[in-house]
């Protein structure tokens, strides 16, 4: 016997059945059925492109489903927009963070709803009250831009608790996370379950969705594949799941093609830096590590140029080179493929070719003019040799997908063939199997005699993939070690310093 | 303490404006030569010649905020100082008014539809906008100074409150407190600072984004039109030929007052003391009797001058080794 309704209203917080929905020429959902029980926490794992971004958005109220039934909370909802979502008790936190930078905490935790709060000194008492339910203590007059990701996120779930939620949706929370904050996430994650919140975690991280989720459901290609108790699968069965093939390993094997030094960094100081020196040898991967501020990404940006710096020397192939600028920077054969592929990497609204080409666009001129048979030829070289996903050279980048921009941005690099290659967060955002092939290329590119800097909040990745590890702690670096001969713990004590 | 954070809130993005400095120091320099430049009726004149561009810059300053700008407000100001004159012969003045307002409305409701319902570029649209709205004014008034019938209305801005202080300066303060109470403790208000800084986060807060930015070109038009009556008033003509210069200077202080054309920073206060930056330097420099080309070339260095040191101070606090 089946139950019946109402019992069945009192065991699902959601239950979403037979939701469709196409796009001109992809059908992203195709009969997607879940259901969320209350008090919960239900990863929903799969690569992207497989539909899970979708599925939040027709339940937030950004878009509308083709057919199926949404019930949230007992309630069949046909249509609804983001307003109405949030009010019943739906909110999604975004994986970029949907707050008003210019503006202070208090008001982004009751934008729009002015009165209810009952003005400026109700806004900022109210707001104080759910930030501390958290166990944060952030003054609500500070202005969102100079919070951290993680403070940011904190501020966004409170958001969510001001509405009442019985169900928040997390998009991809641990994203730019370190691993202390993603422990305060744990943290909070536990503390909204025992309210009796049931939460949805979307996650690339399956440790992350071993630790946390009580239920997972895996998607592909808008379907959903399947649903049962974390404790009935294993690791390797969710990524098979997630990619319909097996993917023997997360990991290619570690290339050893380590030669002379190449780079020397000798005293570079900047505001956030103190006395960094390190080489980089010929054909290594040297892998960073620290927490995010702890100064990686500054390290690259003051050898690239992009920071001013003070007393620093940097030789390449024994011979001190100026660099005041990116310019200088690739002049003498470095490129960085930076952390904020969006924003730092790519021009979205620009085609395929011309992001490839754009490196090394003085080496495809004819008289004035740019020669477009050498380009063309330049970005199709790189389509098929980075085997990227395309439908032409002409299309559209916003339109790939993570792994695939990620890929035009090292082709874009590999046409003026660097001999230093940075890249910060290369996988960050991208599904299982992309990932392999950009640590496939990655190899590819040392064994071509290349060099790689990687900078990586996965430490998995940067003990996988890397020759040498440096941990930078406060803008020192903190300890050098051999990948193969040290353990997680010792790594992290010098990154915690 | 309580005051002491208010103080420190409201006083030290003040203290720290560029344009809030200018002023001052344009002000002290004033001090040491022998000038006509501090004397009552001087400083009058001085704040008479900034207050009909001071209530058009509380309009402008909300679509800023917006993340939009409005160049028809020159405009704007003439047509409805004309429409007021040309009724005051048929109707009561106060309805002439009346009228003359409801017309920036009317303008205000029109660049909205253009802008935040049609989703265009507001610097090109109002800039059409304004070139039809002036279009109409030649019209109207064969590109001829008009006179108003009534005598009472050039005391409208000219007479004085409290036995000293002209009119067109109370309304202007008046308008000031209003613009700045709606901007920071309406939610009208802070609605506006939500959609300049992140339009989508503000949509999907639920805030009405198109009626508020909508809103703000209306109210925008009705300060232009305000200003309009102030300025025909003040000179007692109406004419064609008032907004030639008024938007971009309008628009331009507003900015140099501190209120980003990005959207989603700035204020009332900062942009009181943008516009009011150019009043005095111009004054000062009439003071002074420096040539007029001089004076022109002058106020632009002081634009580049300062937008450039705001860029600067960023970027150096920015990059700070």
């Amino acid at each position: 016997m089946d139950i019946d309704m109402s019992e069945k209203d009192s065991v699902f917080i959601l239950q979403v059945e037979n939701v469709c929905k196409s796009f001109p020429g992809v059908k992203a959902l195709d009969h997607v059925t879940i259901e969320v029980q209350r008090g919960v926490v239900h990863g929903i794992v799969g690569e992207n492109g497989a539909g899970k971004s979708t599925l939040m958005k027709i339940l937030s109220g950004v878009y509308t489903k083709d057919e199926g039934t949404v019930i949230f909370d007992g309630e069949v909802i046909e249509r609804t927009t983001p307003i109405q979502s949030l009010n019943r008790g739906l909110s999604i936190i975004y994986q970029e963070l949907n707050l008003v930078n210019t503006m202070s905490v208090g008001e982004n935790i009751f934008l729009g709803r002015f009165k209810e709060a009952k003005g400026m000194r109700g806004t900022h008492t109210k707001a104080q009250k759910l930030l501390e339910q958290i166990g944060c203590s952030i003054d609500t007059h500070t202005m969102v831009s100079e919070l951290s990701v993680s403070q940011k996120q904190m501020v966004e779930i409170a958001k969510a608790l001001s509405f009442n939620s019985k169900l928040i949706i997390m998009d991809e929370p641990s994203s730019s996370l370190t691993n202390d904050e993603l422990k305060g996430l744990y943290k909070i994650i536990g503390d909204l379950k025992q309210m009796g919140i049931s939460i949805i975690y979307i996650s690339h991280k399956l440790d992350e969705i071993f630790d946390l989720c009580d239920m997972v459901t895996i998607m592909r290609d808008g379907n959903v594949i399947d649903s049962k108790p974390i404790t009935e699968l294993s690791r390797e069965e969710m990524i098979t799941k997630m990619v319909g093939r097996t993917i023997e390993k997360e990991y290619p094997e570690r290339p050893y093609c380590v030669g002379a030094p190449l780079l020397e960094v000798r005293n570079l100081n900047t505001r956030k830096l103190h006395n960094i020196n390190f080489t980089l040898h010929k054909g290594e991967i040297l892998g960073l590590v620290g927490l995010v501020g702890a100064g990686r990404t500054e390290i690259i940006r003051a050898i690239f140029g992009a920071d001013k710096v003070k007393g620093q020397e940097v030789l390449i192939d024994g011979k001190s080179v100026k660099i005041k600028g990116p310019k200088d920077a690739i002049r003498v054969g470095m490129a960085l493929v930076p952390e904020d592929r969006k924003q730092q990497g790519l021009i979205l609204s620009q085609s395929v070719e011309t992001n490839i080409t754009m490196a090394a666009l003085k080496d495809h001129v004819k008289g004035i003019f740019l020669d477009k048979t050498s380009q063309k030829k330049i970005a199709e070289k790189h389509v098929a040799s980075l085997a990227i996903k395309t439908p032409g050279i002409k299309s559209r980048v916003v339109s790939l997908s993570g792994g695939n921009q990620q890929k035009c941005i090292v082709g874009r690099w590999l046409e003026i063939q660097p001999k230093i290659l940075i890249m910060d967060e290369p996988t960050r955002g991208i599904d299982v199997g992309a990932k392999y092939e950009i640590y496939l290329l990655m190899k590819k590119i040392v064994e071509d005699g290349g060099s790689i800097i990687l900078i990586s909040s996965e430490l998995a990745e940067v003990l996988s993939m890397s020759n040498r590890i440096l941990t930078i702690c406060g803008g020192r670096i903190s300890g050098e070690f051999n990948p193969e001969e040290v353990s997680v713990n010792s790594i992290m004590e010098r990154v915690l310093g | 303490m309580r005051g002491q954070k208010t103080v420190k809130r409201l006083g030290y993005p003040i203290l720290k404006q560029k344009a809030f400095l200018a002023t001052v120091a344009i002000l002290v320099i004033m001090i040491f030569p022998k000038t006509g430049f501090y004397t009552s009726y001087n400083l009058i004149e001085l704040l008479k010649a900034a207050a009909v561009l001071e209530i058009l810059a509380f309009g402008v300053t909300l679509t800023v905020i917006c993340g939009g700008c409005d160049l028809s407000i020159g405009s704007t100001m003439s047509l409805s100082g004309i429409i007021a004159i040309l009724l005051m012969s048929h109707v009561p003045m106060w309805i002439a008014i009346l009228a003359g307002i409801a017309s920036g409305a009317v303008i205000g409701f029109i660049n909205g539809f253009f802008i935040v319902q049609q989703k265009t570029e507001p610097f090109i649209i109002t800039l059409g906008t304004g070139m039809v709205i002036k279009g109409v004014c030649q019209q109207l008034t064969d590109a001829k100074p008009i006179a108003p019938d009534n005598p009472m209305f050039v005391k409208l801005a000219n007479g004085l409150a409290f036995g000293f202080l002209p009119n067109v300066i109370l309304v202007t303060i008046i308008l000031m407190i209003l613009f700045h109470l709606l901007l920071r403790y309406t939610a009208f208000g802070r609605n506006c600072y939500a959609i300049g800084g992140g339009y989508d986060v503000a949509l999907y807060s639920g805030i009405n984004v198109i009626k508020t930015k909508w809103m703000t070109y209306v109210i925008c038009g009705m300060t232009a039109a305000a200003g309009g009556i102030m300025l025909s008033s003040q000179l007692n003509t109406g004419s064609s030929i008032y907004g030639d210069n008024t938007a971009l200077l309008v628009n331009c202080g507003v900015v140099v007052g501190g209120t980003s054309f990005a959207g989603g920073i700035g204020g009332i206060p900062q942009t009181a003391i943008g516009l009011l930056l150019f009043s005095v330097l111009e004054n000062a420099m009439n003071s002074l009797m420096i040539s007029p080309y001089i004076q022109q070339a002058t106020k632009g260095v002081l634009i580049v001058l300062i937008i450039w040191l705001d860029c600067y101070t960023i970027k150096r606090k920015n990059e700070a080794v």
